[in-house]
């Protein structure tokens, strides 16, 4: 059975590849059919929904098109956390392989350095960078992808240290293969798979992370962010409500069908490897 | 007059009007039941509470109370002003001299009285060499003379105009005790926070991030004042949640809009609770687009014009400030009649004509359909200051101007735009205080230091403006100098050093029980010697 076919019999699986797909789908699809900055002012300050055609989620407390937000925000969403968890994953990963393929006080230097990075609650971290730095998009992802890569490095590392034990890597070491060419093409690799079922929980948490800053008016300011929706929505929470729960649902359905999916894919993982 | 809506309210207000309407609300304040604790929201927790070094509203809130100017606004009083540490002023004919009355039989809080070596001590040593506005308005101040206890004689080196020390008094003038701060380190005495005054509470009690506690001044000299035992000022800096503490009755009054605009219309609805929109009529902030005229492109007439235009004032007004806001027309806001004019050119709202004035002024739309880029930093003290952002920002993408916003944290806003000059456009709320010279002719006068907030860090210059400015300045004559200021509004609208958007003044929400809410032009800022609770 392929890899796919199996992700996709589990009930999770299937009803997070739903989800996922069709997120990208709205996230593609934003600029074709709601071409311009969805930022702009569109109709009249804080139509209801369902009120007019046009507007058919309503506007903001600038008139701006409710769900022309939402779209372009899956974007953002989207990008940050997968620029994320591909930032984090592919540092971890690296970090990961040279201290448990090198050993001794090269293995001890780096994972000091892992253990500074895991013992700062992440969230804190983001909010320090991105306050120092300024918020735009790329140091959003940045601080996102810095306050997660610590346990991507843990697990590879774990994995490289019991896969370099194994025989195919002391008949590497016998054929004269570089340390170097071992770490990257026979141990890597097999180490890699519980790694990246690790991927979509930080993809997870690089969105709701994002969602964080932007609400705290850390995110950049001139793109559309679920987080910033909320935060303007919450001002209005009483007279305008459906303005916070638009992003907010959005946000959830986005976070539950990546967990679900995520779930899948370590299910899948585990049992393949249980019947080599 | 007063706002309050209670039946017996409006009949004893009728009643005396009747009888005197000279005294009619002093008569009422009397009148008005004493005791209770007044709960307030705070939105902020200032790093110095001393008013006397930081002439700031958010320092005053709280310190007005404690630590008395010489006179405050008042609606009825002669030349808009009420005594109160001091009870007569009189300028000389050569501008050179002020003298001061002070009044006799004032106690500071610690038990030793009140005298002019402590006005002349506060006017020498702090409000000109150490206060943000007091530089500015006392910055000919020679000596102060103090021929006996209760006389201060306020000495120039340049001819002074009384009506701008007149209008300076409310916010300029808060007098501290020279016997606490004679001879020590000024900037960090421990009573900059532990504020003695003269004022009809006393500071009781701070916990940082809770409240302030302020008490009742039993030897306050105002004849059967304050009325209230206690004032709390909750710290809330969640602006969503004051609405809901006043609903709930935990707070019984918030000032300075800490109830979102957007949240008025229905909490008005409320049973129990009044929306004032009076008592910030001396305390006019005002929506200022800074420009940098550094940038080539922001250095040119036609842009700044061409970005005037590009601006809906209307929109702004109805939409960002829910009606609750004028459009400006210049430097000087509408409810400052001694110094208005409405004599100045208008842009109005007019796309095509923005457009047109930046394909004459030689920046045509490439491409992408921009002429070219922006930097805009919004200011972070207001909502309504970053939404007018967000809008700002669409509003010149609209005549091909792409403007990225900047979003900072106050500190980090104030050090790129007044110091490091790090913008090209930024959204300002700069406040009228009552008279041009104080905090307005500052924000486009040139030769200013890099560092001084709310002020030309535009690298602006015109020497006729400067000129107006330096005239008016010793100007004796009120009238003169009153038409200098019409002038200097028509330069600068011509000219666009800056752009004004609009002016508003704040919302005041109290439950229906607080009384003589809003009995004077700065009364969130004013002492609340008079302010009730009905029991």
């Amino acid at each position: 059975m392929s890899f796919f076919t199996r992700l996709l019999r589990s009930p999770e699986g299937a009803f997070g590849m739903i989800i996922l797909a069709a997120l990208v789908l709205v996230a593609l699809l934003a600029p074709i059919l709601f071409p311009g900055d969805p930022l702009r002012i569109a109709g009249p300050a804080l139509l209801p929904p369902f009120s007019d055609p046009a507007l058919p989620l309503g506007t903001d407390r600038l008139g701006r098109d409710v769900l022309a937000g939402l779209m372009h925000g899956a974007r953002t969403s989207l990008t940050v956390g997968i620029a994320a968890a591909l930032m984090a994953i592919v540092l971890g990963a690296l970090v990961g392989t040279a201290a448990g393929f090198a050993g001794g006080l090269i293995d001890e230097a780096l994972m000091r350095v892992v253990d500074a990075f895991q013992i700062v609650p992440s969230f804190l971290l983001a909010l320090a960078i991105v306050s120092v730095v300024g918020p735009s998009l790329p140091v959003v992802i940045a601080a996102i992808a810095l306050g997660a890569w610590a346990d991507p490095a843990r697990l590879t590392r774990a994995q490289v240290l019991s896969i370099r034990e194994r025989d195919y890597v002391a008949a590497a070491e016998v054929i004269g293969m570089h340390p170097l060419e071992i770490a990257l093409k026979q141990v890597l690799p097999n180490a890699l798979p519980p790694v990246l079922a690790l991927t979509s929980v930080i993809v997870a948490a690089a969105i709701l992370t994002e969602a964080a800053l932007s609400f705290l008016g850390l995110g950049d300011p001139n793109v559309v962010t679920w987080g910033s929706m909320i935060a303007e929505g919450r001002n209005v929470i009483r007279s305008a409500a459906f303005l916070s729960i638009a992003p907010g649902l959005a946000l959830v359905v986005t976070v539950i069908g990546v967990y679900l999916f995520s779930e899948a894919l370590s299910r899948v993982i585990a049992g393949g490897r249980a019947r080599p | 007059m007063d706002h309050a809506v209670s039946r017996r309210f409006v009949l004893q207000s009728t009643a005396l009007l009747l009888a005197s309407t000279a005294l009619s609300s002093k008569a009422l304040a009397q009148d008005a039941p004493a005791g209770g604790r007044l709960v307030v929201a705070a939105d902020s927790e200032p790093k110095s509470l001393n008013p006397a070094i930081v002439a700031s509203n958010g320092v005053f809130f709280i310190a007005s109370k404690v630590i008395e100017p010489l006179a405050e606004a008042s609606f009825d009083g002669e030349n808009g002003l009420a005594p109160r540490l001091a009870t007569h002023w009189e300028g000389s004919e050569d501008g050179l001299s002020v003298t001061f009355k002070l009044r006799e039989g004032v106690k500071w809080h610690d038990g030793k009285p009140f005298t002019s070596a402590d006005v002349a001590f506060s006017a020498l040593q702090i409000w000109k060499p150490l206060q943000n506005l007091g530089r500015i308005v006392f910055a000919n101040l020679e000596t102060v003379e103090t021929p006996d206890d209760h006389t201060a004689i306020f000495r120039f080196s340049k001819p002074t105009p009384l009506q701008l020390v007149r209008n300076a008094l409310p916010a300029v003038t808060s007098v501290v005790a020279k016997h606490i701060f004679d001879g020590t380190d000024i900037a960090k005495n421990p009573a900059n926070n532990q504020l003695v005054g003269t004022g009809p509470f006393k500071l009781a009690e701070y916990k940082p991030g809770e409240y302030y506690r302020l008490e009742r001044n039993p030897d306050y000299w105002g004849e059967g004042q304050p009325k209230l035992n206690e004032v709390i000022y909750r710290v809330l800096p969640d602006r969503a949640a004051a609405g809901s503490a006043l609903e709930a009755e935990e707070i019984q009054l918030a000032a300075f809009s800490a109830v979102p605009l957007a949240d008025l219309d229905r909490i008005s609805k409320v049973p129990g609770i009044k929306v004032v929109t009076k008592g910030y009529e001396a305390l006019t902030y005002q929506l200022v687009v800074e420009i940098n005229h550094r940038r080539k492109e922001l250095a040119d007439l036609k842009v700044r014009r061409a970005i005037a235009h590009a601006i809906d004032k209307k929109f702004v007004v109805d939409t960002i400030f829910l009606g609750y806001a004028t459009a400006s027309t210049g430097p000087v806001p509408k409810n400052a009649p001694e110094f208005y004019s409405a004599d100045v050119p208008a842009y109005d709202f007019d796309v095509e004509k923005a457009n047109a004035l930046l394909d004459e002024a030689g920046y045509p739309r490439g491409a992408d359909g921009t002429r070219f880029a922006l930097k805009l930093l919004p200011a972070p003290y207001f909502n309504e200051t970053r939404q007018f952002g967000d809008y700002l920002r669409q509003a010149l993408a609209a005549v091909g101007i792409d403007a990225e916003l900047v979003n900072n944290d106050a500190a980090a806003h104030q050090k790129a735009v007044y110091t490091d000059h790090a913008f090209d456009l930024a959204v300002a709320p700069p406040v009228f205080r009552g008279d041009p010279a104080i905090s307005t002719t500052i924000l486009v006068q040139s030769g200013i230091p890099a560092g001084v907030g709310f002020s030309n860090q535009g690298g602006y210059a015109s020497a006729e403006i400067d000129g107006v400015i330096a005239t008016a300045a010793q100007t004796i004559d009120a009238k003169a100098r009153t038409l200098l200021y019409n002038d200097f509004q028509r330069l600068v609208v011509e000219d666009l050093p800056l752009i004004n958007v609009a002016e508003w003044g704040f919302i005041t929400v109290a439950r229906d029980t607080v009384l003589n809410v809003a009995n004077n032009p700065r009364w969130a800022v004013s002492n609340w010697a008079d302010t009730a609770l009905q029991a």
